[in-house]
């Protein structure tokens, strides 16, 4: 009996041995995240690879959020869910080893979703699984937020809201009766034009006082009832791989080519560089009297050019770029512009209701020099960055995880809470084939 | 036009191998792992040819030594700033062992020569695949063996000197995820094997000023174990397969040089107690290179900071007699870390050590011993930073090393 004894004491003394580090427990501090709702675009709808899809839906960071406050008294989260993965309404993007029009032999590209179509009932409204708490409207803008009825023209919003033919927007984020809110707007009133090359056709940049009241208004209705919050702000178009992927100095001529090219443009300030080194591409540009001119240096290609016609159609040598794929330097300084502008409506409002503002447009700075988080590598470099998804503006589940942190660190600071951090190695990035 | 869309960033393997001060092993002898780890002062047995080889005089026949010792090294994580869970290394016990042998090389000589076979480097931390650190570590092994052959010199009563040659052999096997994923979403991973080898040597006086009285000073040299062909492979999405060749790589882990000071006094005819001051040259672990064969992008030569400071270990332990069958120690150590802030890496988080240790010696017959003794180190919990791979956690380890031997003199 003595031996099996001292056996038991000696067993428990061995347990007692190994390390016994207590993870630190949550705390929710001053905030109530009994009722959470996320305000914004498609960056909080879980957009991704150039379309919304459930998977991206269960990864976006509001989804992240919720589970960290539901450790400290958060509620349920409702997600306005799709039926399916294929992607709403467009497929989504997937990566592909193909062989493009003029190519030699097969290489990594960016293709349309080849999976099975599961979209039906994608747009049937869903506003009886309501009240949500993730109200992301991928394309809607801050100064959509007061208009009655806005979900007549954005499918997004008819499909989840309760009253799409008459309700406001800002009417539909407080049908929650929200205790806590984060808010992401305004990246619209300014991408859109962006994305679209700045033309006419598109969306053009948001008035900056009807921004501005729209802004106030949301932020005061959110906070009525005494609810805290978190505001972002907007990035710059120059830390997005949509704009910066393709350089403007990107044209690569063989001699023939760049010879033949010096040729036709004899006699103007267009010059093709004959030693293989790449050139300046060729744009559209209404502005000069012959309606094309070599794009210059600071200027932007989108990434939404096709490439195939530059590879085998001459895009961007013998046929000027379509402005719509390209930025000038007067639109790029309206961008920014418009972006500083913007961001100092969002600081000033937010110092006005006492909110604290997460720096994204400063987080993308420092995500485009290169961050590491757990032994993974980000950057804002397409495709092998892994925080931005296949459409170069929306980000991977990875990529929104850190998004999630930002937000968490400036919760836990503002409110003196102790939500954990995200771990974003157990989140997705890039798959690949 | 070329869209490089692929340009993956360099891989930093080589920031998953450390040897940390807990690959430093202080098992060379059970008698002495039994008083703290000290033992340049007193030849207790052959195992002084590590310990002191100018002790192995005192012997005055062929005496023989072999000891067993497993560690059960046993790591834990939580992360930081906040967090709300916590990782745990997997059960795993890492064998060493002990032999050497010496005496004098004929009766009477001052003359002594021995050898032995020793494992002073080893361990391992093995992770679960899927922990959040899996990027920088899954599992590590590291495995040394030291051959030394000795010669010692007795010049008096008093003094005696001794000298031995290193020859190393060890082997390192690390595995680790790759952040790139698969269309199933499974992570790449890679796989990195290598044997390497190097010289040195370890040196010793032991002196007698009076018959209670042992000193010891000893030194041991830094050995660099060179990893002339180790190889490197990959398991990554097909798409990328070509960025990640099958590769051969060098490296050199430098072993630090030991300088140990001794003092051992017999305080009456059952207490004997023992110290030691080891300095401990870590900083030569500066920065860590890995040279791979075939470069690609993803694939590049790399040269990562360590920065390592060189410590001072203080070792203390006592020896009693029982009886002439039966001896008792009883030890401690404290060993801190050579590793900086914002250097502490999950392969072996390594922190100020606490070391306690106990033993039994009993002879059933007059010439033969049979040891066993067993070693406890804790960890001071540490909250640092790895910062090149953008990692933080509080740590602490603890590992529990019984072991058995035998010793016979004739």
């Amino acid at each position: 009996m003595k031996k099996l004894y001292i056996i038991g004491l000696l067993a428990i003394g061995f347990a007692s041995c190994k390390p016994q580090l207590e993870p630190s427990k949550p705390q929710q501090g001053e905030a109530d995240f009994s009722r959470y709702v996320a305000v914004g675009n498609s960056l909080t709808a879980g957009f991704a690879d150039g379309s919304l899809y459930r998977y991206g839906q269960e990864h976006s960071y509001p989804s992240m959020l919720a589970k960290q406050f539901a450790q400290v008294g958060g509620g349920d989260f409702v997600q306005p869910l799709l039926p399916g993965n294929y992607g709403y309404p467009n497929a989504k993007m997937m990566l592909a080893v193909r062989r493009g029009f003029c190519d030699a032999e097969a290489s990594l590209k960016v293709i349309p979703f080849e999976g099975a179509l599961d979209t039906p009932g994608s747009s049937t409204n869903i506003s009886y699984q309501g009240p949500f708490n993730n109200t992301g409207v991928p394309g809607i803008r801050c100064i959509d937020y007061l208009v009655p009825g806005y979900a007549m023209y954005n499918p997004y919003a008819k499909r989840f809201f309760y009253n799409p033919t008459g309700a406001r927007p800002l009417d539909e984020v407080l049908r929650i009766n929200p205790t806590f809110f984060t808010l992401w707007i305004g990246s619209n009133d300014v991408l859109s034009y962006a994305t679209g090359g700045g033309e006419s056709s598109s969306t053009g940049i948001s008035d900056l006082n009807l921004f501005s009241y729209s802004y106030d208004s949301v932020v005061r209705a959110l906070g009525r009832n005494g609810a805290k919050g978190v505001i972002l702000n907007i990035p710059d178009v120059a830390s997005i791989p949509f704009f910066t992927t393709i350089p403007a100095k990107g044209l690569t001529l063989t001699k023939n080519d760049a010879d033949q090219l010096n040729a036709k443009y004899n006699g103007t300030d267009m010059r093709f560089n004959t030693d293989g080194s790449p050139s300046y591409f060729v744009i559209q540009d209404s502005s000069v009297p012959r309606g094309y001119r070599q794009i210059k240096a600071g200027e932007m290609v989108l990434l939404s050019v096709p490439l195939d016609s530059i590879k085998c159609n001459k895009w961007g040598s013998a046929v000027p770029l379509p402005a719509k794929y390209v930025l000038t330097a007067n639109e790029v300084s309206k961008i920014k512009t418009a972006v500083a502008s913007f961001n100092q409506v969002i600081a000033q409002t937010a110092a006005a209701y006492n909110l604290p503002v997460v720096d994204m447009n400063a987080y993308l700075g420092t995500l485009m020099s290169g961050i590491k988080f757990n032994g993974i590598s980000f950057n804002t470099t397409f495709v092998s960055g892994g925080a931005f998804s296949l459409d170069g503006v929306h980000l991977t589940p990875r990529g929104y995880a850190l998004v999630a942190n930002q937000i968490i660190a400036t919760i836990n600071s503002k409110y003196q809470a102790t939500l954990p951090w995200v771990d974003v190695t157990a989140y997705d990035g890039l798959k690949m084939p | 036009m070329k869209k490089q869309l692929l340009l993956m960033g360099s891989l930093l393997l080589s920031s998953a191998v450390t040897f940390g001060a807990g690959y430093q092993l202080n098992l060379q002898g059970l008698r002495q792992l039994a008083m703290g780890g000290s033992g340049t002062a007193i030849p207790w047995d052959a195992a002084t040819i590590f310990y002191n080889p100018g002790g192995l005089t005192e012997f005055r026949h062929l005496t023989l030594y072999a000891s067993g010792q497993f560690i059960m090294p046993s790591a834990q994580y939580v992360p930081t700033p906040t967090g709300n869970f916590d990782a745990r290394t997997k059960d795993k016990t890492y064998p060493t062992f002990n032999i050497y042998a010496g005496g004098p090389i004929v009766d009477k000589s001052k003359l002594s020569i021995g050898i032995g076979v020793y494992t002073p480097f080893g361990s391992g931390t093995k992770w679960d695949d899927n922990w959040t650190g899996r990027y920088i570590i899954q599992e590590i092994k590291l495995q040394s063996i030291f051959f030394q052959p000795t010669v010692s010199y007795k010049f008096n009563d008093i003094v005696s000197v001794g000298a031995g040659f290193i020859y190393a052999v060890g082997s390192v096997h690390l595995d680790k995820a790759i952040p790139l994923q698969n269309t199933a979403g499974a992570d790449g991973h890679a796989q990195l094997k290598g044997d390497g080898h190097g010289v040195g040597f370890n040196i010793g006086v032991h002196v007698m000023p009076t018959e209670k009285m042992h000193l010891g000073l000893t030194y041991r040299s830094q050995v660099n174990m060179k990893v002339k062909r180790g190889y490197a492979s990959f398991d990554v999405p097909s798409s990328v397969a070509s960025s990640f060749p099958y590769t051969a790589f060098s490296s050199t882990l430098p072993l630090p040089q030991v300088l140990s000071l001794g003092v051992g006094f017999n305080v009456s005819e059952r207490v004997t107690l023992q110290a030691d001051i080891n300095f401990v040259g870590w900083k030569a672990y500066d920065t860590l290179s890995f040279d791979y064969q075939d470069n690609t992008a993803a694939l590049e030569d790399t040269h990562t900071p360590r920065r390592y400071k060189n410590t001072l270990a203080v070792r203390a332990g006592m020896h009693y007699k029982f009886s002439d069958k039966v001896q008792g120690m009883l030890g401690a150590a404290w060993d801190p870390s050579p590793v900086r802030d914002g250097f502490v890496s999950p392969d072996l988080p390594d922190a100020n050590r606490g070391v306690f240790t106990a033993g039994l010696s009993y002879k059933p017959a007059p010439k033969l011993s049979i040891m066993a003794a067993v070693e406890y180190v804790r960890t001071i919990a540490r909250k640092s930073s790895f910062d090149a791979e953008g990692f933080q956690g509080k740590y602490q380890t603890t590992a529990f090393t019984p072991g058995i031997g035998l010793a016979y003199n004739f």
